[in-house]
C-alpha cells in the first residue's frame, strides 16, 4: 500500500487485530509515516476498545485492590523499606559490636544511595509533570480562546432553547454564521441507552443541518461544547431532537428543545456591534468585556485568563 | 459557576494521572475504583479464569502506576488505553500471542470521544455497545466476538467457522462499518 487505505474500516479491522500478512504490514508501514492515518487509527482503536463493554459486568474481588496497593506501597518507598529492614536487624541482636558498626555504615550508605536515587527519580518526575501541566494548560487556553472567539464575535447570536414540556429542560446556543461555529450548553435528562440527543441548525431555506450529537453532556449537562458547521448559513432556529443512537442525517425523533434565532442584525457601525453583543451577552448572563462565567470550560478559561 | 451536577467534585482522569505521576497512591486507588470493573469484565470474558483475570487486572494497574508519566491523558483516553491493554494481555495469555497491538503507554494512543469517568456514563455506553452488538446479524456478531474476545485473525475465523475467507472479510467489514456509524457521537 503506497497511499491511504481505500476503506476507512481498515483502521477498525487493524485495531480488531484481524488483518494479517502483507495487508497488515502495509497498513502499519503507512500509519508510521502518515499523521492523518495515525490519528484515524487512534480513533478506530478507541471505537474497537469499546467492544470490551459487550462483556457481562463482573466486579473484581476486593483482594485484588489490596494486593495492588501493597505492591505499590512497597515499591514507592525504597528508603522506608531499607529503614524497616535495618531496625529489624538491630532488634534481632545478631551482630557483634563491630559487625553492627559496619552494618550500620553500610545501611547509612544504602540509605544515602537510596535517597539520592529517590531524589533523582522525583526530580525527573517533577520535570515530566511540569511539562505535562504546561501542555494541558496550553490546551485549556486554546479551548478557552476558541470559545471566547465565538462568544465575543460581534456577529454571533445567542439563542435560548426551551422545551414545551418542562422548564427544567433548557439549552443555549451561541452561533456565528460567518465563522460556521457554534457553542452550546444544555440541561437535558440522560438519553435512553439506544438514543442520542442531536442538535440541528434549521436554515432560512432548506432542510435542517446536523450540528452534532450532544454526547459530551452525557455526564455533566452543564458542559459547554463547541462544534463547526458549514460557514455562511443563516439560521432560522435551533432544535434538539431525540434520535436513534449515533444520530440521523435528518431529524426523525421528537423535538426536545427548540429556539428561534433572532432575525439577522445589520451592524452599521462599530458601536452598534458592541451594543448588540452586549444585549445578547447580558441576556445570557455574560457581562461584556469580562470572562464568561460558565461551568467547566468557562471555569478553565477564567483560571487561565487570570 | 454551576453547582449541582456532582461532577465538579470528581477529579478528572487527567488530574488523577498527574497525581499518580507524583506518586499519589490515593489517585491510583481512585482510578482503580473507576475502571477496574470494566477491565475485569473484559478480561474474565477472554480468559474465563478468575485467578488469571485477577493477575491481569493487577498487572494492568501496576503498569499504570509505574509508567503513568509516559501517558498523555490530554491526547489519549485512559479507559480506552486500559481496555486495549487488558485485552492484549488476556489474549496473549490465552494464545501466547498479542492482539497485534503494542500496549506501551506512549505508543498507540487510544482516542475515545466519550468521557467514562462516572459509572452512569459507563453504564450508558455499555447499553449502547450491547445494543449495537445485538443489532448485528448473527454471523457478523460471531465473527466480531471471535476476533475481539479470542484474538483470531481473518483466516483463523474462516478456518474456525468453515466459511470462505472472503465471506469473513466482508462480514467483519460490515460489522466495523456499523460499529463506526453507531458509536461515533
Amino acid at each position: 500500500m503506497n497511499g491511504h487505505p481505500q476503506h476507512e474500516e481498515d483502521f477498525d479491522l487493524y485495531a480488531l487485530g484481524v488483518l494479517e500478512g502483507e495487508e497488515k504490514q502495509a497498513l502499519e508501514a503507512h500509519i508510521a509515516v502518515c499523521a492523518a492515518c495515525a490519528a484515524k487509527s487512534a480513533e478506530a482503536r478507541g471505537r474497537v476498545s469499546l467492544l470490551a463493554l459487550a462483556s457481562k459486568p463482573i466486579a473484581p474481588p476486593a483482594v485484588v485492590k489490596s494486593r495492588l496497593m501493597e505492591q505499590v506501597r512497597a515499591e514507592s518507598s525504597p528508603a522506608r523499606a531499607r529503614e524497616e529492614s535495618r531496625t529489624t536487624e538491630r532488634a534481632g541482636g545478631l551482630f557483634g559490636r563491630w559487625t553492627w558498626a559496619w552494618a550500620a555504615a553500610a545501611a547509612v550508605l544504602a540509605l544515602a544511595t537510596g535517597f539520592l536515587w529517590y531524589q533523582n527519580v522525583k526530580e525527573q518526575e517533577k520535570i515530566q509533570q511540569a511539562l505535562r501541566e504546561a501542555t494541558a494548560t496550553e490546551l485549556k487556553i486554546q479551548n478557552a480562546q476558541k470559545l471566547i472567539a465565538i462568544l465575543q464575535a460581534p456577529d454571533s447570536v445567542m439563542i435560548s432553547m426551551a422545551s414545551s414540556d418542562s422548564s427544567q429542560v433548557t439549552g443555549k446556543v451561541c452561533y456565528n454564521a460567518r465563522l460556521g461555529k457554534l457553542a452550546c450548553s444544555t440541561h437535558l435528562p440522560a438519553a435512553p441507552s439506544d438514543k442520542s440527543y442531536q442538535l440541528w441548525l434549521v436554515p432560512m431555506a432548506g432542510n435542517p443541518v446536523s450540528a452534532g450529537l450532544i454526547a459530551p453532556n452525557m455526564i455533566s449537562t452543564d458542559d459547554m461544547w463547541m462544534t463547526d458547521v458549514k460557514a455562511g448559513m443563516a439560521a432560522k432556529a435551533f432544535a434538539v431532537t431525540l434520535e436513534p443512537a449515533g444520530g440521523m442525517p435528518q431529524p426523525t425523533g421528537p423535538k426536545v428543545l427548540v429556539g428561534l434565532a433572532p432575525q439577522a442584525v445589520t451592524f452599521s457601525n462599530p458601536k452598534g456591534k458592541i451594543q448588540a453583543y452586549s444585549i445578547h451577552a447580558t441576556a445570557w448572563g455574560v457581562a461584556s468585556g469580562s470572562t464568561p462565567n460558565w461551568p467547566v470550560h468557562a471555569r478553565e478559561s477564567s483560571e487561565n485568563m487570570r | 459557576m454551576s453547582t449541582g451536577t456532582g461532577t465538579e467534585l470528581r477529579a478528572t482522569d487527567v488530574t488523577l494521572i498527574e497525581q499518580v505521576v507524583a506518586r499519589d497512591e490515593a489517585a491510583l486507588s481512585a482510578l482503580y475504583d473507576r475502571y477496574s470493573g470494566m477491565v475485569f469484565s473484559v478480561v474474565m470474558r477472554i480468559v474465563k479464569d478468575s485467578q488469571a483475570a485477577e493477575e491481569i487486572l493487577q498487572d494492568v494497574f501496576h503498569q499504570l502506576w509505574r509508567n503513568a508519566s509516559r501517558f498523555d491523558a490530554a491526547r489519549g483516553s485512559l479507559p480506552g488505553f486500559l481496555m486495549v491493554s487488558a485485552r492484549n494481555r488476556a489474549i496473549s495469555r490465552m494464545r501466547r500471542k498479542g492482539a497485534g497491538l503494542s500496549d506501551e503507554l506512549n505508543e498507540n494512543t487510544v482516542v475515545l470521544p466519550y468521557n467514562l469517568e462516572s459509572s452512569i456514563a459507563q453504564k450508558q455506553l455499555l447499553g449502547k455497545v450491547t445494543g449495537v452488538m445485538e443489532s448485528l446479524p448473527a454471523p457478523q456478531k460471531q465473527a466480531v466476538e471471535l476476533a475481539y474476545f479470542e484474538g483470531l485473525t481473518h483466516s483463523e475465523i474462516a478456518e474456525r467457522t468453515g466459511e470462505p475467507l472472503g465471506t469473513i472479510k466482508t462480514r467483519l467489514r460490515s460489522a466495523m462499518e456499523t460499529l463506526k456509524n453507531s458509536l461515533n457521537p
